[in-house]
């Protein structure tokens, strides 16, 4: 096997010295929890790898009726973890289990994913769809919505400040989760993502996220606003399917086609709404 | 059978592997886990461009770079026209090949090589050796090949056996029998089908690799992972320019070959590194050039069409079939061949058959041999055709089978007609349990109760198909195995076999074959086999032939050292040979009842009195290709409304004759079984405007995981093959063939939409199904 | 630089490049059980136990393992001396050409040591990242379950 180029190797203390040390190095550096996306095309550039498993970053915590998880907990932590299930119906628990293989969820990091924010990956659209919140450490400790950092230049971001945390807000209802895929394991060819809470015969709030379109997860509000409001049930499903065939912004890449997109995403709306209403009642 | 008459009890046991223990142990024995020091660094330049001509080739920064050794290309290393093709002689593929030719062909192509001290110098140089191209106008279809006026891809002079290089045609056969055309425009009923596969990937886990080195006599050893290492070593002497006297090919434990193997790729190039360095040479393909620059499937599309009587016995048939062999012809004839000559002969009853089909070149991966060698593409037409036939005939598709599928003691004109590369052999069918192999699977799966009935679950519609398959065993005419068998001292043996066991278990089977007739538990026969200094000859590891040619030869040979056994327990105990039997490691007098140990008589003959070495070797030459039949048998769910399909069950029954080892046959059904629903449900090479594999690894072309996998079920139906060793035939391929015609035969029953293009993905389902706005 | 670990029981102490991935590294120290089948992540033939955990050692560099356990199939079984997994295996026919079944024997040992009682499915979910191209799995899953059955009899050590 060839070297990775990789020359020198740094287990951080802290933050503040997985900081300096990216400073340092100008660039030329990367940190390194899971190593998966890292280490699987190594980039010609780095020269230090900064590893940020051992600050105490993983960890899975129930924060405010929500969660907040450290940003280097692997996938099978959060699985195993005694809050996870509980949360928002049990998305995390089937949502994360049809993401990569045990193996790879042993060593892939909650904060990995959101930093890659692979267009095709699951993760991401589960945290859009949940509204969740990334805590980071810079120059100065920041925190922003995932939603609304994925719509800025996220990534330079992240190669100057340490992913801390991520913060699941609490959710008066239910989610759930829809992937298509080639094989079980594989990565999403389309998935969705939808919550609802009810208020008696009402929907008081929904959330709907389709990502893999191919493009990255995001919400889809005309979705949620047709949702709002109104009694919830087989034929609003049906609606939001129609509503979303005719206005989710889908693509074509080698794995699928957008005509396909677009039918199935409406497809797998309505799925995520159906479980997501079966799951709040119970 | 003939097996319960022997006293042996090795054939039709599952006995351990006896290569098991070191695999479980995960000890050392595959290619690469040998370390020799000095080992030098081998790897390849690959072409960007899916055809251009070389201008020039620059190596001077290259060699520059610390650690470099050698560098090849097409200026320094001579040009010997080959194919890659391991094969029998005469070989039957095109000598399209040279070792670095003036011209690239797709991009993949080698273009130069390097050896140096570590890999990261290696590929430092590679790096930096400059090339200039000139670009040729790719072409990326078997139908733009076709196209008049298109470019011609192999339009170097020094080409031999091409069909028709100025049209970029590798290989064509056309086989009339009867009048096809005129029967099927006569024919009460008719059926169609026409169905494409995809470039596809035999994937196996280790990829091609091969360490190259001088023994303590300076002879050359390649040390390779391969399904033919005497074919290795005739073509890398021809090919490198070395006596084939002074090269030693050895093949240890390999991690998988499927026929990806059958195929001499880095031999040559790692042979010829070490020559000009004299140091040892190390070289292994990485997962991305194992896609693009090791074998694929041959990319087809095949039409059948199919004339019967209104009660269904068919009386045309016709199949025309065009094959993209890509860059090189590499298995171009034999594969197109088998297409139709492993296909027809299931159904022989019908007058009159045309076969006719073309293997064209294209700047795309090279084809070659994958289990099921044409078959597989040859079935899915034809048994998606025959669910058609049955269909419009109002007949269950099990019943049309069984008024056309071939019987024991009949022919077909095909055999004869079409062979690997010539005309084939005339032979009968001796042994065929397809009745019961239809019988039991579609009791088994369900087939009366549950076809037609469409049950829902949600979205899910389930449904359920079947077809048939048959294979050969071994290549009539061009196979040869060889077997030396040697009692020693202790009274156990060694058997020295040619063949190679690629994980099939063959060197387990081959024990058994010679421990059922010495009499013997089967540890008592060490196997040594697939080295070209210790063992004798065999064609290697392929067309479904070792236990079959391989079990013959070595049979032979263990009936000789038997005799000889017996001989000298005739002269001990001083009576006639016939008097004896040989059963538990002890040779007795049925007449006397005196005995003798088989550790005495290797201690007398060794020692004692008339000193010889107790030993045979025997060789088999394959005059017949006896076929294992199968019936398989699947239930789908398809989701109406992505299309996404399910296979929940998969019943695979075949004849095999005797299962020498029934858990090992069983094995290579099923796994073969899910490599062919890998084909029916998700793998395709997919390519760029420009000719480049976009899913060139495992994480965008998906094989099936376990969580992929169905319930598969394998049914060994016993026959008895009278030519086969102790009653066996084939087993490795005929389960591959099956899945495609199968799964969409099933999701034609759940949902009413043909799949006749592979894979049944969810987009191509869905549209199948119908608009998508 | 300097890097200590536990391979296989036994304390390590040795001088790595930074770069080297865990796989080349393990190798390297005869570990030759580990095998690279795509350097990627994605076949599971590199798989080994890090602190009990299956991780794939083509997608960490050795600097990784600082102070940590790890395990490959050379440390559950001898040839004369087989573990029990290691017996299901041969026992149930669930090795082909072997090449997988290192990675593949760790992930079942890794399973095997959370639960005495696995389901069919859960032997199939353990392995799924483990890709076979020879056994079509049947027997593999056959192989897991017995060894777990044997477990539950008192038969593994």
């Amino acid at each position: 096997m060839r070297l990775t180029g990789i020359r020198r190797f740094h287990f951080a203390r802290d933050a503040e010295e997985a900081l300096s040390l990216l400073a340092a190095y100008d660039g030329g550096a990367a940190l390194l929890a899971g190593g998966v996306d890292l280490l699987r095309s190594p980039r010609g550039d780095i020269e230090g790898v900064i590893d940020i498993t051992r600050i105490g970053l993983s960890y899975v915590r129930e924060s405010r009726g929500g969660l907040a998880i450290g940003a280097t907990t692997t996938l099978t932590e959060i699985l195993a973890s005694a809050a996870a299930p509980a949360y928002a119906g049990g998305l995390l628990a089937s949502a994360l289990s049809q993401v990569a293989a045990p193996p790879l969820r042993n060593m892939a990091t909650l904060g990995g994913a959101l930093v890659s924010a692979h267009p095709w990956a699951d993760i991401p659209t589960v945290l859009v769809a949940l509204g969740a919140e990334v805590r980071w450490q810079g120059e100065k400790v920041g925190k922003a919505p995932v939603e609304e950092l994925y719509g800025t230049a996220f990534r330079g971001l992240f190669r100057r400040a340490v992913a801390l945390e991520v913060v699941l807000p609490p959710w008066e209802g239910a989610f759930a989760h829809e992937k298509i895929s080639r094989t079980r394991y594989d990565i999403a060819l389309l998935n969705a993502c939808c919550g609802l809470g009810l208020d008696g015969e009402e929907i008081r709030w929904a959330r709907v996220a389709v990502g893999a379109r191919p493009n990255r997860g995001e919400r889809l509000p005309w979705a949620e606003e047709a949702l709002i409001g109104r009694k919830p049930g087989g034929e609003l499903w049906n609606e939001v399917q129609r509503l979303v065939e005719s206005r989710v912004e889908v693509g074509d890449d080698r794995r699928a086609g957008a005509a396909w997109r677009r039918r199935t995403a409406g497809v797998l709306v309505r799925r995520a709404l159906a479980r997501a209403a079966q799951r709040g009642e119970t | 059978m003939a097996v319960e008459t022997q006293q042996g009890g090795a054939v039709g046991q599952s006995v351990r592997k006896v290569d098991g223990p070191s695999l479980v142990a995960g000890k050392p024995l595959f290619t690469l886990d040998l370390d020799i020091p000095g080992s030098l660094v081998g790897a390849i330049l690959p072409s960007p461009h899916a055809h251009a001509r070389i201008v020039s080739v620059d190596t001077s920064a290259a060699e520059q770079v610390p650690g470099v050794r050698a560098i090849l290309h097409h200026g320094n290393v001579p040009r010997v026209p080959y194919t890659t093709a391991g094969q029998g002689w005469p070989e039957p593929s095109p000598y399209d090949t040279v070792l670095f030719d003036t011209k690239v062909r797709f991009v993949g192509d080698r273009v130069a090589a390097v050896a140096a001290e570590t890999e990261d110098a290696a590929a430092e140089a590679l790096a930096r050796i400059r090339v200039e191209y000139e670009l040729l106008p790719p072409i990326l279809s078997p139908e733009e090949a076709l196209a008049p006026g298109a470019p011609i891809i192999h339009d170097e002079p020094d080409a031999e056996g091409i069909y028709d290089a100025s049209h970029n045609i590798a290989a064509a056969v056309d086989i009339p029998i009867g009048d096809a055309a005129a029967a099927l425009a006569a024919a009460p009923v008719t059926a169609e089908a026409t169905c494409e596969i995809p470039y596809s990937q035999h994937a196996t886990i280790e990829p091609h690799c091969v360490i190259a080195y001088f023994d303590d006599a300076g002879r050359l050893v390649v040390r390779t992972s391969t399904q033919v290492p005497f074919h290795v070593r005739r073509i890398v002497a021809r090919v490198v320019g070395l006596d084939p006297a002074r090269i030693r090919v050895v093949k240890p434990r390999i991690g998988g070959g499927f026929g990806s193997k059958q195929e001499v790729l880095l031999e040559p190039v790692a042979a010829l590194l070490a020559l000009r360095t004299g140091r040892p040479v190390r070289m292994a393909y990485t997962r991305q050039e194992v896609f693009v620059a090791s074998r694929t499937r041959h990319p087809m599309k095949v039409t059948v069409r199919l004339g019967a009587t209104k009660d269904g016995a068919l009386h045309a048939l016709e199949m025309d079939v065009l094959s993209n062999t890509g860059a090189y012809g590499a298995h171009a004839l034999t594969v197109l061949s088998n297409v139709g000559s492993k296909t027809l002969p299931l159904y022989n009853k019908a007058p009159h058959v045309h076969f006719h089909g073309r293997a064209v070149y294209t700047n795309l991966p090279v084809a070659g041999a994958y289990r099921g060698y044409g078959a597989t593409q040859g079935y899915f037409a034809l048994e998606v055709a025959m669910d058609k036939l049955a269909e419009k005939l109002g007949l269950d598709p099990v019943e049309l089978r069984r008024r056309n599928y071939i019987r024991v003691g009949e022919t077909s004109p095909i055999f004869e007609k079409i062979g690997e590369g010539r005309e084939g052999t005339a032979q009968i069918v001796r042994s065929c349990a397809l009745e019961e192999c239809l019988r039991i699977g579609a009791e088994r799966i369900g087939w009366r109760e549950k076809r037609g009935q469409r049950r829902e679950e949600g979205p899910w519609v389930h449904g359920l198909g079947m077809a048939c398959a048959m294979q050969g065993s071994g290549i009539t005419g061009v196979d040869m195995a060889a077997a030396t068998l040697v009692m020693q001292d202790d009274g156990s043996f060694r058997l020295l076999v040619g063949a190679t066991d690629l994980g099939t278990g063959s060197d387990t089977i081959l024990a058994q074959i010679a421990a059922q007739e010495l009499g013997v538990p089967v540890d008592r026969v060490l196997v040594y086999s697939s080295d070209t200094d210790f063992t004798p000859f065999d064609t290697g590891a392929y067309a479904s032939s070792t236990t079959y040619v391989s079990g013959n030869a070595v049979l032979r040979a263990a009936s000789d050292v038997r005799a000889q056994i017996l001989d000298v327990a005739a002269a001990a105990l001083g009576e006639r040979a016939s008097a004896l039997e040989l059963a538990a490691g002890v040779v007795r007098s049925r007449k006397s009842g005196k005995s003798l140990t088989l550790s005495e008589i290797g201690h007398r003959a060794t020692y004692v009195t008339d000193q010889r070495q107790i030993a045979a070797t025997a060789s088999f030459a394959c005059p017949e290709s006896p076929p294992p039949f199968a019936a398989f048998f699947c239930e789908v769910a398809v989701d109406r409304e992505t299309g996404v399909v399910r296979v929940e069950r998969f019943v695979v029954a075949a004849d095999c004759g005797v299962a020498i080892h029934p858990q090992a046959a069983e094995g290579q059904l099923e796994g073969a079984v899910l490599q062919g629903i890998g084909h029916a449900l998700c793998e395709e090479m997919l390519f760029s405007p420009r000719g480049r594999c976009l899913n060139a690894g495992f994480f965008d072309y998906k094989i099936p995981s376990s969580l992929d996998a169905p319930a598969i079920e394998a049914i060994l139906v016993p026959s008895e093959e009278p030519t086969g060793p102790w009653g066996a035939k084939s087993i490795s391929e005929v389960g591959i063939n099956g899945p495609l015609p199968a799964i969409s035969n099933a999701i034609y029953d759940a949902v009413g939409a043909r799949m006749v293009r592979a894979p049944f993905t969810p987009e191509r389902v869905r549209f199948a199904l119908g608009v998508i706005p | 630089m300097k890097l200590s670990f536990e391979l296989n029981g036994i304390e390590h102490y040795l001088d790595v490049e930074p770069g080297e991935p865990l796989l080349s590294l393990l190798r390297r120290l005869g570990m030759k059980s580990v095998k690279e089948g795509c350097g990627t992540g994605d076949c599971g033939a590199c798989t080994v136990l890090l602190d009990g955990r299956a991780v794939r050692s083509c997608l960490m560099v050795a600097p990784q393992v600082q102070g940590k356990r790890v395990m490959t199939l050379d440390g559950l079984g001898t040839v004369n001396d087989p573990h029990p997994l290691q017996e299901a295996f041969l026992e149930c026919g669930a090795v082909q050409c072997g090449f997988c079944t290192p990675g593949m024997i760790l992930v079942a040992y890794e399973l095997l040591t959370r639960t005495s009682d696995p389901t069919p499915d859960d032997v199939r979910n353990a392995i799924a990242g483990n890709l076979c191209r020879c056994t079509g799995y049947v027997k593999i899953v056959d192989a897991v379950l017995r060894a777990a059955e044997w477990k539950r009899e008192g038969r593994w050590r």
